[in-house]
């Protein structure tokens, strides 16, 4: 059962692109069509504006959140081509960087697993992805991957951390070797899977060919400890693909087709234990799946966008204790 | 779980109905977001302006019902008890144990129900008078499942105590009413009943009891056909019930409230020494009797004709179906699997349906501020996913205080979860930082032994030594012990106070080998020499000669080494250096160098003790 448990009134003044909840659920960031980010304290039911932050030429597209071991650090992408960092630093919002290597909308921004370090990834409508690392003292190193994606590149999403070889303890201290992967999704109706090699270049490692149209959205999902690795992706061709890859080193990737829509499918998301996928598709609807017992992926819930009243309930309690 | 038979549940936001709007929507770690927006960039914003609001939406929202926490809160601990024994039931006692275990859990949902029927007639206003009633008869259709559960399942009452059983149950939730008639139908014949048949120490076999039954059931048709009654309808009536005549029940409809005490009279006198496997014929007979094709099952009724059936798997899914949370399927089931009666279903999530449902109800516990707590010990009875669930959730729970999240650290400690707490603790010692708590900071970084962030905060605390002159958090750098060792700028720090403290104890021999091998060792940041240097004078300047002529000659090399500003890879750069070192400052300790070396020279020179 699901319930409205708080409307937050963000008075952005044109259309709100993306909202994000931080890691702990305590703050929201918005972005809209009138050039700003803005970012919400929400505990206990409520909302106070923290920032209204300004600095983007255009619509923005999308906010991400960094991991909070490294501050509160927030990232926004926009049409206007630049993709800014924004920190919080002695209770202020600031920005903090501006990437401009970009010719053209930057689409989708993505954090990497804390693990690797403070690392955005970034695609955009010039087909390029880059990749942004912070190596201290307000700098950032930029890669760049031309070209990644035909026409443009939408959605960039990483895989999670996982520690090569053994999983027992590292000496301390010591940072294990990573292997960092990510994939994005394109206008060539491509998936394309990206590793970093010991050079610290960055390699297409794998196409993932099924849609027949744009690719909207991809979601890597979290890991839960199993050896698989899942991959979501949408499209313009409104299906919604699910991608397993049984074992690391074999590395081939089996789609199975989630559900085909009647219309553009834009965003695909993992719960945070990667039991539920939520799809938000042009028939106005939020859907949530879930996989079966025989594998099959099944709609539980529908969350849909619509006239009526909304159902509060008696939350006792709610408001108070901390 | 299995396929779904119904449409999945459609929950309508509230908003501008527009055709053009789509719902945009992130996943938060307990809530999950939606808004409305358009996806398709290319079209203008219209005239029609979007809106702006963000509903924030929630799944497990009986979480932080008050009431119900009292429910949540003991029934972890019935659950938990329950984990803990296991290897401790065997033989015969096993059953009654784990029917003891069932009766309290039904005692907490009787206990909630009543706290709940007070809150429901105390309430200020009647949409939550309403609300409260509601939760109310949730809760004792609650109850009234698990107790045909407990009777039928776990109980597993044989043909004769069985009856007795099921008498019970439908005394307990049902007849409440008082009235004459219910009495005659429910109490007054029972207890006939129960010295008839002299119970508890009951020799008798079942047979014997079916005997003496017929002979008392021929006896009353005897009567009845004799007319004994025949002046008195009632009578009569009661007669006719009392021998079981459905249609005699039937009429009395409105004393027996539902289909399920119209069973169980029946079967107290037509069939009272009925056997578990034949319940669900006359059940369902009874059912549709009851209802007379004028309404049909609801959900509860389905429930319990499930459970009639001995179809555990259909009783757990329709119950998953109809409650809102996951609390009662979650116990029951994993009651159950206890008493060995689940066969194993594989799934994906979680390797059987008892596992499956302790995540489902373990997850929206995290959802709370406190009740998170009770969460960490169902995950850990869930040998599969529950440590990576528990990983993927404790990592979101807000630290707001510090006791808070101590407590995370020590389950992760606990556990061995350390990456987790790696995680945390980086996380604390940033915060501690943005907030200028360097001693808070240090000890963070220690503990997630992250050598960076020591450094980093080291190199503030030395920073603010050389602003002001004096360390704060004395206490944690003088105890660092072998922690020190975590990064050279620590190990620095720690030396560096180890010498005030020597210069404060008089042992001036011991401070200055001390601050000498500081900087000949390479560990003292280039930037911190004229610190060091000028740490020097005090020594210097004393009476008696401190630094031999081999040291003070390292002293002198060290300080032409930075007047000359050759630059030393990955430090400061020359130029600042030279800032520093102003010229004023290079005569002075160029002058007290010199002046304790001829000292030295005068004093090493001469013989001991003369």
């Amino acid at each position: 059962m699901v319930s409205v448990i708080n409307t937050v009134d963000t008075s952005h003044e044109d259309m709100i692109h993306d909202a994000q909840m931080d890691y702990y659920g305590t703050r929201l960031a918005t972005c809209s069509s009138d050039r700003s980010v803005k970012i919400f304290d929400v505990r206990n039911g409520g909302q106070i504006l923290i920032a209204d932050l300004r600095g983007h030429e255009g619509p923005v597209w999308q906010v991400a959140w960094a991991h909070p071991m490294y501050g509160n650090i927030l990232a926004s992408c926009s049409y206007d081509r630049k993709v800014i960092i924004w920190k919080e630093e002695n209770g202020t919002w600031e920005k903090t960087h501006e990437h401009t290597g970009h010719d053209s909308s930057v689409n989708s921004v993505c954090w990497a697993p804390h693990d690797y370090g403070l690392i955005l990834a970034c695609g955009s409508s010039d087909g390029a992805i880059s990749l942004l690392t912070y190596t201290g003292e307000g700098q950032w190193e930029v890669k760049k991957i031309n070209n990644a994606h035909t026409i443009g590149c939408n959605a960039v999403s990483w895989a999670p951390a996982v520690v090569p070889g053994s999983l027992i303890d590292q000496p301390s201290g010591q940072k294990p070797n990573y292997i960092k992967k990510f994939a994005s999704g394109g206008c060539d109706n491509l998936i394309k899977l990206w590793k970093e090699e010991e050079d610290g270049q960055w390699k297409e490692e794998q196409k993932l060919e099924a849609h027949s149209d744009w690719v909207r959205d991809v979601a890597w999902a979290p890991s839960i400890g199993l050896p698989t690795s899942t991959i979501a992706s949408c499209s313009q061709d409104g299906r919604v693909f699910i991608w397993t890859c049984d074992d690391v080193s074999s590395n081939t990737w089996s789609p199975k087709l989630l559900h085909k829509f009647n219309d553009v499918v834009w965003h695909v998301s993992w719960s945070i234990t990667a039991n539920i996928l939520a799809v938000s598709g042009g028939d106005n609807k939020v859907t949530l799946w879930k996989e079966s017992v025989d594998g099959q992926w099944v709609c539980i819930s529908d969350v849909n966008k619509g006239q009526g009243s909304v159902s509060t309930s008696v939350t006792e309690g709610q408001q108070n204790e901390q | 779980m299995e396929e779904l038979d119904g449409e999945p549940t459609v929950t309508l936001i509230p908003g501008v109905n527009s055709k053009k709007k789509q719902m945009c929507f992130d996943w938060g770690p307990g809530e999950m977001l939606v808004c409305e927006t358009t996806f398709n960039k290319k079209e203008n914003s219209e005239t029609v302006p979007g809106c702006p609001f963000i509903y924030i939406i929630r799944k497990d929202i009986d979480v932080y019902s008050q009431i119900l926490r009292k429910l949540f809160n003991e029934s972890h601990g019935i659950f938990v008890g329950l984990q803990r024994i296991e290897e401790e039931l065997t033989g015969k006692s096993r059953k009654a144990q784990l029917v003891r275990v069932s009766k309290n859990y039904r005692s907490v949902i009787r206990a909630c129900m009543e706290e709940m029927h007070q809150a429901a007639v105390a309430a200020k206003d009647p949409a939550s008078g309403r609300q409260f009633s509601s939760q109310v008869s949730i809760l004792s259709a609650m109850e009234l499942i698990w107790n045909l559960c407990e009777i039928l399942f776990i109980e597993v009452a044989p043909a004769g105590p069985l009856l007795l059983h099921l008498l019970d149950w439908v005394r307990l939730h049902v007849c409440e009413v008082d009235s004459l008639l219910a009495d005659v139908l429910g109490s007054e014949n029972p207890s006939k009943h129960e010295s008839f048949w002299n119970l508890p120490g009951n020799t008798q076999t079942l047979t014997e009891l079916e005997l003496k039954w017929q002979h008392w059931h021929e006896e009353c048709e005897r009567h009845l056909q004799d007319g004994t009654f025949a002046s008195s309808p009632h009578l009569e009536c009661l007669c006719k019930i009392m021998l079981g005549d459905e249609a005699a029940l039937l009429e009395q409809k409105e004393l027996l409230n539902n289909w399920y005490h119209f069973l169980v009279t029946r079967l107290l006198y037509s069939h009272p020494t009925v056997k578990p496997i034949d319940l669900h014929f006359y059940a369902q007979s009874s059912l549709d009797l009851f209802l007379g094709g004028e309404s049909s099952p609801e959900p509860l009724d389905n429930i319990l004709m499930a459970a009639f059936e001995f179809d555990i798997h259909q009783v757990i899914k329709e119950c998953s179906i109809a409650l809102s949370n996951w609390w009662f399927v979650a116990h029951l089931t994993d009651l159950l699997d206890h008493c060995k009666l689940l066969q194993s279903h594989n799934l994906y999530f979680g390797s059987n349906m008892r596992e499956f449902l302790l995540l489902e109800y373990a997850s929206g516990l995290f959802a709370h501020h406190s009740l998170w707590q009770l969460g960490v010990d169902y995950f850990d009875y869930c040998p599969e996913l529950g440590r990576v669930s528990l990983e993927l959730h404790i990592e979101r729970i807000p630290l707001s205080t510090e006791q808070k999240a101590l407590k995370v650290l020590r389950i992760c400690e606990q556990r061995q979860m350390t990456e987790q707490v790696r995680s945390i603790c980086k996380i604390l010692a940033m915060k501690a930082v943005r907030n200028n708590r360097l001693g808070s900071a240090l000890s963070w970084s220690i503990r997630a032994k992250d050598a960076a962030f020591a450094t980093l905060v080291s190199d503030r605390f030395l920073r603010d030594y050389c602003e002001r002159g004096c360390f704060s958090d004395l206490d944690l750098i003088d105890n660092l012990g072998p922690a020190m060792m975590l990064s050279d700028r620590l190990t620095f720090l720690g030396k560096y106070r180890e010498f005030h403290r020597f210069y404060g104890e008089k042992r001036f021999f011991d401070a200055a080998s001390l601050l000498l091998s500081l900087m000949t060792s390479q560990i003292a940041p280039r930037c911190f020499w004229v610190t060091l240097l000028t740490d020097a004078l005090p020594l210097l300047e004393q009476k008696q000669v401190i630094f031999t002529t081999e040291q003070t000659y390292e002293l002198m090399r060290c300080l032409e080494d930075l007047a000359s500003g050759r630059p030393v890879q990955g430090e400061a750069s020359a130029q600042r250096l030279q800032e520093d070192l102003e010229n004023t400052k290079l005569e002075i300790l160029r002058l007290a160098l010199a002046r304790n070396l001829a000292r030295a020279i005068i004093k090493e020179g001469s013989l001991e003790g003369s």
